[in-house]
């Protein structure tokens, strides 16, 4: 289980992430959603160690992950937001080298990476380097060496970014059967459809803060909305959108 | 029109340098004025010399062969900075891919580009030739001025001097761009891969000729019918001779007609070819870059059987590998640190050959028994290798794609040391090491190659266990501010170690023919190796110890750790 306490951080003394609990159960998928700034990002990055907290707890399995960070990150698989990868390594080298890295037996490992190129398509693009890649094809590469230790903890931030439709719909089954599977699945997004079909708990943030923390089914019937894209309007988007763009339209024209 | 093409100019030329490489703190500019400023803390130096110069003392041919030389060795120089600058600069030379993909959907004329990349390219030629002359052109003119020509032959000594120097600069960054703007008219692909091996190939050409061309540049040299052809062939030469012309000084020489022809002629194609190449590249070149990717893609690969210690020493000393050799900009800075070796071991076994040539001796005589120069020469380039590699470890690739190894970081701070040190050995110390072994091993009796070995080895160990003392990155994952070492001072510091293993070269010469000598200068060798060792590793172990990902300047004001009572430091 993770479990974030009243966790905040500042850049420069500006509030990114204020405040925030909520916590993530084993065999749920947990949905994180917020506008663009509103410090998604940020939170996983704190949860990942990228980024020290401010103020405030992170707890997995009710310890601190300061205490013990190496176990932490033994246990945790992340995808990050931007497809950040060496391009001077092949596909298959980046994977081979984060296994090393996370000291994974070698011939299991080599059979894992295999195993997963061939079944997320990428087994014949292997030996290419990654500066080749398209921006799915990185994706897919990420979300490899995140799984590739067979994680308790997944952190998918931004994860269909780039993805094709069909290796879209792989990866919302596969982010299913890994909760099925009793991993701990947080994940971020704004395809908010997609969080919808697939998750059974959201925390939705906005200027740094949780606005809600809650099972989808009973959001719902607190607010009286039939979806989450109206939930998610209501609670964290402030601006007048349809307002937005007819001033966008009026602005090109003048 | 205007607005565009200023702001594109100024992006083109901070381009020359690659800002991705720099931290968040880091600063393009200042890395170009410490660039400058060493060139022209250079030129200050040289030019100082002139002040020095007596001419009174002289005979008038001493001070013509004097002058001449002096003029040949400025403008030779001045070819030779021009050359690395355009290798170095070879990527931001023309549009690349990031550019055409920024630029081609606005509405920018082709003009507009076109105008701005070759006024970047002129302005950064302008500043290294200014640079690098500022001191020289001032000062050394008032010497080169032809005798009894007054002021006004003292003013047109200083605009022969400054035409000649910038003629000289333009020839030569012209033809680096003639042989980029051929290649650039194969397969993008194959242009990509063929162009790591010009600028490789053109770097040893600078420093090769410019470090083994003969002397010419004396009455009697130039009017020898043997010399004709050589002076035919080297440029340095030419624009030496227009500087002579401009200068009215040929003192009657006609090989010098023939080297001012040769100069305004390679001027002159240098320039259109230039010129051709950028035409080439906006018409037909830039379709190129967006249809093809950057990279060949690998129909195989191949995977590394053996292992560097445990997995992550492996997964670091790989990672690493590859890097210097896929990233093109690593293995220059990288060849420049071998090329400055390489040059001082031309300077050494010059030395050979004249001692050669003083005992009388048939050439490869000494060269097949252990030597002083040949025992030097392989330590300088272990150690122009070691300081190379450490330096360009400090240089990341990708420095965003570094959160790999924050995220994996599931062992402690000392393995992470102790995998970041073991790249140094394998990729600088074991080359040199098993180089220098072939080479004296077919030249040199068994028992001065096992010896010297040893010696090279220790030594190798002490250059990287110290290069690595408090380093606390795995290679190429930190970021770089430039400007952190004082670059004039390690050029210096270079020179003075170059003269310092000269002596040791010689003692250790001495030493292996006494084996009691050589013990001891063995024994001395290994007692220091395992000092550096033990120092380097316990820093690395220390509490305060931690692998390194943001580079940090160092603070402005320095905290002296006085302590109150011994225990509180004072606040």
């Amino acid at each position: 289980m993770l479990e974030l306490r009243q966790v905040s951080k500042c850049f420069a003394g500006i509030p990114a992430v204020d405040d925030v609990s909520f916590t993530a159960r084993p065999g749920e998928i947990t949905g994180y959603l917020g506008p663009n700034g509103s410090g998604k990002s940020t939170t996983m990055k704190m949860i990942t160690g990228l980024l020290q907290p401010t103020s405030g707890k992170i707890l997995f399995e009710g310890h601190p992950v300061e205490r013990d960070p190496i176990a932490f990150k033994q246990r945790m698989g992340y995808v990050p937001e931007e497809p950040y990868l060496y391009p001077h390594l092949s596909g298959l080298e980046y994977l081979v080298m984060v296994g090393q890295l996370r000291n994974l037996p070698a011939r299991r490992t080599a059979d894992r990476i295999d195993g997963m190129l061939r079944l997320l398509s990428l087994h014949g693009d292997r030996h290419s380097p990654i500066s080749a890649y398209s921006k799915g094809m990185r994706q897919k590469v990420l979300l490899i060496a995140a799984l590739l230790h067979d994680p308790d903890l997944i952190l998918l931030d931004e994860p269909f970014s780039g993805l094709d439709v069909a290796s879209g719909l792989v990866l919302r089954s596969l982010i299913q059967e890994l909760a099925a599977r009793g991993k701990t699945v947080l994940f971020s997004s704004h395809e908010l459809e997609t969080v919808e079909r697939v998750c059974s708990h959201v925390v939705i943030l906005h200027r740094g803060k949780t606005v809600a923390d809650d099972s989808i089914a009973r959001l719902r019937t607190l607010m009286s909305l039939p979806t989450l894209e109206e939930i998610f309007s209501q609670l964290a988007v402030e601006q007048d959108t349809t307002a937005i763009s007819r001033q966008i339209a009026d602005l090109i024209r003048a | 029109m205007t607005n565009q093409f200023r702001v594109l100019y100024r992006e083109f030329l901070f381009r020359m340098i690659d800002l991705d490489m720099l931290s968040a703190q880091g600063d393009a500019g200042r890395l170009f004025g410490q660039f400058a400023g060493l060139l022209v803390y250079f030129s200050s130096m040289l030019g100082l010399g002139a002040f020095f110069f007596d001419a009174r003392r002289m005979t008038p041919e001493k001070l013509l062969l004097t002058n001449w030389g002096t003029e040949h060795f400025l403008i030779s120089t001045t070819m030779l900075v021009v050359g690395l600058f355009a290798v170095l600069s070879w990527d931001s030379t023309f549009l690349d891919r990031r550019d055409v993909f920024v630029l081609a959907p606005l509405p920018i004329s082709g003009r507009t580009l076109f105008l701005a990349k070759v006024a970047a390219s002129a302005a950064a030629l302008s500043i290294t030739v200014a640079a690098l002359n500022v001191g020289t052109g001032l000062t050394w003119p008032m010497i080169f001025m032809p005798v009894g020509s007054g002021f006004l032959g003292l003013l047109r000594c200083y605009a022969a001097y400054w035409i000649a120097m910038f003629a000289a600069g333009a020839f030569i960054f012209c033809s680096v761009l003639v042989v980029q703007g051929l290649a650039a008219q194969l397969p993008r692909r194959r242009f990509l891969r063929l162009s790591a091996f010009l600028q490789m190939g053109a770097f040893c050409l600078f420093l090769c000729v410019y470090f083994l061309q003969p002397s010419l540049a004396s009455p009697r040299a130039l009017a020898a019918a043997g010399n004709q052809r050589l002076l035919a062939t080297l440029p340095s030469y030419w624009f030496w001779g227009m500087f002579q012309a401009l200068n009215g000084s040929t003192a009657g020489q006609p090989a010098i007609a023939m080297l001012v022809r040769r100069a305004w002629t390679g001027l002159a194609l240098a320039a259109f070819g230039a010129a051709a190449a950028f035409l080439l590249s906006y018409f037909r070149t830039l379709r190129k870059i967006v249809e093809e990717p950057d990279i060949v893609p690998a129909a195989r690969g191949f995977a590394w059987p053996l292992p560097f210690g445990n997995s992550l020493a492996t997964a670091v000393v790989l990672f690493s590998a590859r890097t210097l050799v896929r990233s093109r900009q690593h293995r220059l800075i990288l060849a420049f640190y071998l090329g400055l070796g390489f040059t001082m071991v031309i300077f050494l076994m010059k030395a050979l050959l004249a001692q050669q040539e003083r005992l009388g001796a048939s050439t490869g005589v000494l060269s097949h028994q252990a030597n002083a120069p040949l025992l030097a020469s392989t330590v300088v380039m272990m150690s122009a290798w070691v300081f190379g590699v450490r330096i360009v470890f400090a240089m990341p690739l990708e420095l965003r794609a570094n959160w790999i190894f924050r995220v994996t970081s599931v062992r402690k701070t000392a393995e992470y040391l102790a995998a970041s040190r073991r790249p140094l050995f394998v990729l600088a110390v074991a080359p040199v090491w098993l180089g220098s072994a072939a080479l004296l091993c077919s030249i040199w009796p068994w028992r001065a190659v096992l010896q010297h070995l040893v010696v090279l080895g220790l030594w190798g160990m002490i250059l990287a266990y110290a290069s690595l003392y408090g380093f606390q990155k795995i290679p190429f994952t930190c970021s770089y501010l430039p400007g952190k070492s004082n670059m004039t001072f390690a050029f210096l510091g270079f020179w003075v170690y170059v003269n310092l293993v000269a002596g040791g070269a010689n003692l250790e010469r001495r030493a292996l023919d006494r084996p009691a000598s050589f013990a001891a200068m063995a024994a001395l060798l290994a007692a220091a190796a395992l000092c550096v060792r033990w120092r380097t590793i316990a820093r690395a172990k220390s509490e305060e110890s931690e692998v390194q990902f943001e580079e940090t300047m160092p603070p402005a004001i320095l905290v002296l750790g006085l302590n109150r009572d011994g225990v509180v430091p004072l606040r």
